[in-house]
């Protein structure tokens, strides 16, 4: 919302003039935040008020005249060369940009010579001060204007003025006009409103030609509705100052009748809305719905269709204006009109708001009816239209105003209880104070007198602050009856007086404290997710935080088969860009992608992870439908390794597949204490790992909790990977938490260790040795350690080679070579057999 | 022999051994030795074979010899094993490395910048008895709008454009909805933080179509306004470990009322350049919006709004590492791009 400062001042009485500084503070801290200032006038300086006291052709050039200006009665006349055929006659008055002046594109003038004869600067055209295209020929200021010979152009050019740009809240449709604007702004420095000149008594002219009609048909979507006849108008263009207020506030004037319009709307708050009279065709001014498919003109030229739910202002059948958003063509004032029916009205923001956001339509007055504009200004802001129509147009006002009022309504005071009042703000405010507030924002407030208790008792903290609060105990359980001004249709209720009091008091005279705790917080449990980002960082792997939404592409790259959810993502209906078109339903596509930008980076060595949601529908439903119900959110943990790993001195080793699942491991141990419990398998069919570098990872139950293993060639090359990559991911929930570990006794007698080497089929993997040795039962094993591992020509074609030590130990006792040689050789027979292997 | 010439052999033996280990530099050398002399067959028995000839008043002499001799040999053994353990020592003592050659790399992974202030985020709250919940980011457009006092049409939906990803579900554009889902399942007092990724169709250097919010919500018999302010003014000074003023600024969201904007001291000029780049020279720098719960909201979850107040709070975790750690960019923080998470 803009504002102009000298706009506002206009509206306010106050004890003092504030700089405009002052006044955006006293905004800013009631809640109308000053996101900007600009200085109008800042575009240029030097340029000063001037009188033509005498003009003759240039000696030499037809198409120039010398100029003779003062710049203080009586003063000398200095000569300026003009280019311009507008020069004025002597008396007239123009703008003069003197020696050293600064122009908006950056010139500073000095003397110059034009066809021999030299110019002390130039008399400027509205385009050379930056205020518009019109280059046609210098500003010559009103008659009217009353701005003093060499006093600065932007005082003549009501440039001498600050734009404010306001932040206005979504509920506060009243400062949408530079009235609410100066409400507020009165209230905050204790000053009064000063409404703008309604009196129409010096401008009436004979009764109305024509005694209209109006017919509301449904008075919640138009609650009132006003139409004022203006005779004999003359178009022109307006005045400076009114079409210097419309650019200060970004609108194009275009010619008076029109500008009075938005001037008003701007002034007040209230769109209105001018149709030349003379194009209406009946007497009856009908506000009903559209007809599904009916067509309409509106002033833009473009012809649109209209649904059920629109709003249309009608001449008895005939669409004559969007209820609203914006008029017809057939019916807009053009430079022939002279007679004015001008609309005051009031339109249910819903209504305004679906019309303009279907029809992408959003004009100044929508905004602001969307907003919600107060139906009390309609006849005050017709009032104002029209009698600046009959000072600036040379118009009458035809008759009274015709004024459909069927949703005329009296709110009921709101009652507000000062305890409730000191108990929610925290502050020891009392009756007058609060009184006083509401009374600088316009509202009458009843009451205050000694009514008997309501509520609970004061609170002891408030009564205790800020010694010495005006109201004695007596006054405690007071209430106020409070009325809040027509145009804050936003406080309805006890809590909104509240905030409007303690907004005016300031809401730095609050106090902080710290509430007191009543209760224990609730058991918390350790939590995975952060206990898993913790021991990957400490691993040497850096976290990644990846958008949750990413291309089609990307969601496709794995590879994964249609039946599987992951296959399946939840499209976004509205986005921004093809890279949010899907949530993901995984994390490993991000993170490729992350390894392939670190590539380009220089930086092809990389150790990632991500914790974080991936969406998985649930349910039935179309996997290419929008979902019904909403989406299942796993926590997944996933990580990718690429490159070498760190290294003291020169290179590291290449990563490998064990790299990623030391990752995998390090998650579950800090999640579930131990992996003791954690068995391997390979995984032959997962799509986006390699088939034969690829495990799952299985605790009892058994539970897939998660895989590892080199990413797929195919998938990484989809992803723009050049090398090797290694990845791992889990499900977090699958991985119970560990209850706190409890002590075991430390080992008080030694174990004996046995190894035995075996000669194997190669196919048979690891694990397997491990599953036989546990499946053997034998209470006395301690620990099992892969010693050595080799393939070679020597151990045959698909053979390999294992050495395994096997420990056994007691809790009790000092094992004999008896025991334990009986229990490993029980081990190894099972090995022979069940694996098959053959000892060597 | 006569026992003279047996003791004079002995001390012979003794000068003897001395000698044959002198040059001997490692200990089972000097144990070989030593048995060469003290062993069953050694040089000293073969000389105290000789001891039963004497006659019987001559032999306390010559054993007190053999024993001289022996202790003799055992003292020359040990003298000669510390010097060689000395020598061990010294020659180990001898060594250098040079030590300004790199460190083996440990460790060297690093926490998100955005996890880091998460987390202390959450401690600094946990502090004051606040506890976290969570939330699902696609969510109802009825927890996420209508009971917030948001119902569809309303111009606050204008202040979030949103993700939708069905008529009636959203990409949640706050953590709010949190709030609802707490006071649905429980009973006041509530205390709670809910950080989370949040999504809203709002791309540049200080927007992300998605970042993550930390929303609070305190609900309690005689919750205040002063309360909240307490609360957020704690925060602040806690996590950029600096006394900076923090300013209310009236302001609207439906779900609360009163309504603050939350502003704090620029933590860069403090307050004091017309020409900062961060607070663009105004001396305040916006970090979230706060107030206190309003009734509408307790009325959806039906909680007794008489009887109970609350406040609330919602505030960027991005803007908040931007403020303190500088970061100049939001789109950083989501590019895995090493360049950036290693510097945190």
């Amino acid at each position: 919302m803009k504002v102009l400062w000298s706009w506002l001042l206009e509206l306010c009485d106050l004890d003092r003039v504030p700089t405009v500084e002052e006044g955006a503070r006293a905004l800013t801290r009631g809640g109308l935040e000053v996101e900007g200032m600009t200085d109008l006038g800042a575009g240029f300086r030097g340029v000063v008020v001037a009188e033509v006291v005498g003009k003759q052709p240039h000696p030499k050039s037809d198409k120039l005249t010398l100029v003779d200006v003062i710049t203080e009665r009586g003063g000398a006349a200095t000569q300026v060369v003009c280019g311009a055929n507008n020069v004025p006659e002597p008396g007239g008055r123009v703008l003069w940009a003197q020696i050293g002046a600064v122009l908006p594109n950056g010139m500073t003038l000095a003397p110059k010579e034009v066809r021999g004869v030299v110019s002390p600067g130039m008399l400027c055209s509205e385009d050379e001060l930056g205020l518009g295209a019109d280059h046609s020929g210098i500003i010559v200021l009103d008659a009217a204007d009353r701005t003093p010979l060499g006093a600065p152009g932007q005082r003549a050019l009501g440039l001498d003025d600050w734009l404010l740009e306001l932040n206005a809240p979504a509920n506060r449709g009243d400062v949408l006009g530079h009235l609410g604007v100066a409400r507020e702004l009165a209230a905050m420095l204790n000053g009064k409103l000063v409404w703008p000149d309604t009196d129409l008594a010096a401008h009436r002219g004979g009764a109305a030609p024509v005694a209209y009609r109006i017919a509301i048909a449904d008075p919640d979507a138009c609650p009132r509705y006003t139409a004022r006849a203006i005779e004999g108008v003359r178009v022109g263009p307006s005045p400076v100052r009114i079409a210097q207020r419309l650019r200060g506030v970004g609108v194009r004037p275009i010619s008076n009748l029109v500008d009075i319009t938005n001037y008003v709307m701007f002034e007040l708050g209230q769109p209105l809305h001018a149709f030349d009279a003379a194009t209406l065709e009946t007497n009856i001014i009908g506000v009903t719905p559209a007809a599904d498919g009916e067509r309409f003109q509106t002033l833009d030229g473009v012809e649109r269709a209209l649904v059920a739910g629109d709003l249309v202002i009608r001449d008895r059948d005939r669409a004559i204006a969007l209820a609203g958003v914006m008029g017809g063509l057939a019916t807009e004032v053009t430079d022939k009109t002279t007679r004015v029916l001008l609309e005051a009205a009031s339109f249910r923001a819903v209504t305004v708001r679906r019309t303009g956001r279907r029809l992408g339509l959003r004009s100044e007055a929508s905004l602001r009816f969307e907003r919600g504009v107060d139906p009390e200004l309609a006849e005050i802001a017709s009032a104002r239209a029209a009698r600046l129509m009959c000072e600036l147009a040379g118009g009458t006002v035809a008759g009274d105003v015709f004024d459909a009022y069927p949703g005329a309504r009296r709110t009921p005071a709101i009652v507000v209880r000062m305890p409730r009042v000191r108990m929610l703000s925290g502050m020891p405010l009392d009756v007058a104070t609060s009184r006083d507030a509401l009374a600088r924002l316009g509202f009458q407030v009843g009451g205050g007198e000694a009514d008997g208790p309501i509520g609970e008792p004061a609170d002891g903290a408030a009564d205790g602050a800020a010694g010495g609060s005006a109201d004695g105990a007596a006054g405690e359980d007071q209430t106020l009856r409070v009325t809040p001004p027509s145009a804050r249709a936003d406080v309805t209720r006890e809590v909104d007086v509240i905030e409007e009091i303690v907004r005016v008091v300031g809401y730095e005279q609050v106090g902080a404290t710290i509430p007191t705790l009543r209760q224990a917080p609730g058991v918390r449990p350790a939590n995975a997710a952060e206990l898993a980002r913790a021991a990957l960082a400490n691993a040497g792997a850096s976290e990644a935080i990846t958008f949750a939404y990413q291309s089609v592409e990307r969601n496709a790259a794995l590879g994964l088969p249609a039946t599987d959810r992951r296959a399946q993502p939840i499209a976004i209906q509205n986005p921004m860009s093809a890279d949010q078109a899907v949530m993901r339903t995984s994390l490993l596509p991000n993170l490729l992608a992350a390894v392939a930008r670190n590539g380009s980076h220089g930086r092809p060595d990389v150790a990632l992870f991500e914790v974080g949601s991936v969406f998985l529908r649930r349910g039935e439903g179309a996997p290419d439908q929008p979902i019904r119900e909403l989406a299942d959110e796993p926590v997944w943990v996933a990580g990718v390794v690429a490159g070498r790993r760190p290294a003291q001195i020169g290179l590291g080793a290449p990563y490998d597949v064990f790299d990623a699942k030391a990752l995998a491991l390090v998650v579950v141990r800090a999640i579930a204490g131990s992996d003791a419990a954690v068995r391997t398998q390979p995984a032959r069919d997962i799509s986006y790992l390699h088939p034969g570098v690829a495990g799952q990872l299985v605790l009892s139950g058994p539970i897939v909790f998660g895989w590892f293993g080199e990413v797929h060639p195919a998938v990484r090359a989809r992803l723009g990977v050049d090398g090797a990559v290694y990845a791992f991911e889990l499900e977090l929930a699958r991985i119970p938490l560990a209850p706190p570990p409890q002590m075991r006794p430390i080992p008080r007698f030694p174990g004996s260790a046995r190894d035995v080497s075996l000669l194997l089929g190669d196919a048979i993997p690891a694990g397997r040795v491990e599953e036989v040795i546990a499946e053997a039962g034998e209470a006395l094993v301690s620990r099992v350690r892969l010693l050595e591992e080799y393939r070679d020509a020597k151990l045959g074609e698909g053979q390999k080679s294992m050495l395994w030590s096997i420990e056994y130990r007691s809790p009790e006792r000092t094992l004999t070579d008896v025991e334990v040689d009986r229990a490993h050789e029980a081990i190894v027979a099972r090995l022979v057999d069940a694996l098959p292997a053959q000892r060597r | 022999m006569g026992a003279d010439q047996l003791i004079a052999s002995l001390e012979q033996l003794g000068n003897e051994f001395q000698e044959a280990i002198r040059p001997l530099a490692d200990e089972q050398a000097i144990r070989a030795a030593q048995a060469q002399f003290l062993g069953k067959k050694g040089k000293v028995s073969e000389v105290m074979k000789e001891l039963s000839r004497l006659p019987p008043a001559d032999r306390p002499l010559v054993g007190a010899a053999v024993n001289r001799v022996k202790a003799d040999i055992e003292e020359h053994v040990a003298r000669r094993l510390r010097e060689l353990a000395d020598a061990v020592a010294r020659a180990d003592l001898a060594r250098a490395v040079d030590v300004t050659l790199p460190a083996r790399p440990a460790g060297g992974g690093h926490l998100h910048l955005l996890t880091q202030v998460r987390l202390e985020s959450v401690q600094i709250f946990a502090e004051l008895g606040f506890v976290v919940a969570e939330g699902p980011q696609i969510e109802t457009d009825w927890h996420t709008f209508e009971a917030l006092g948001t119902p569809k049409d309303h111009p606050a939906r204008d202040m979030q454009d949103t993700f939708y990803v069905s008529d009636e579900i959203v990409l949640r554009s706050h953590t709010s909805p949190v709030q609802i889902r707490t006071m649905q399942t429980q009973a006041p007092p509530i205390r709670i933080v809910a950080p989370g990724h949040v999504f809203r169709r709002d791309d540049d250097a200080t927007h992300s179509p998605m970042f993550t919010q930390l929303e609070g919500l305190a609900v309690d018999e005689g919750i205040s306004f002063a309360d909240l302010k307490g609360v957020l003014i704690h925060y602040v000074s806690r996590f950029f470990a600096r006394d900076l003023t923090v300013r209310f600024r009236p302001s609207y969201f439906p779900f609360v009322e009163p309504g603050a904007e939350v502003d704090m001291q620029c933590s860069f000029c403090m307050g004091k350049s017309t020409s900062c780049r961060l607070c663009k020279g105004t001396g305040w720098l916006e970090i979230g919006g706060s107030g206190m719960v309003d009734p509408v909201v307790f009325g959806h979850v039906g909680i007794d709004a008489e009887r109970y107040t609350g406040f609330a709070f919602g505030m960027g975790l991005e803007r908040m590492a931007m403020l303190r750690n500088g970061v100049d960019n939001i789109k950083f923080y989501y590019e895995g791009d090493l360049r950036f998470l290693e510097q945190f």
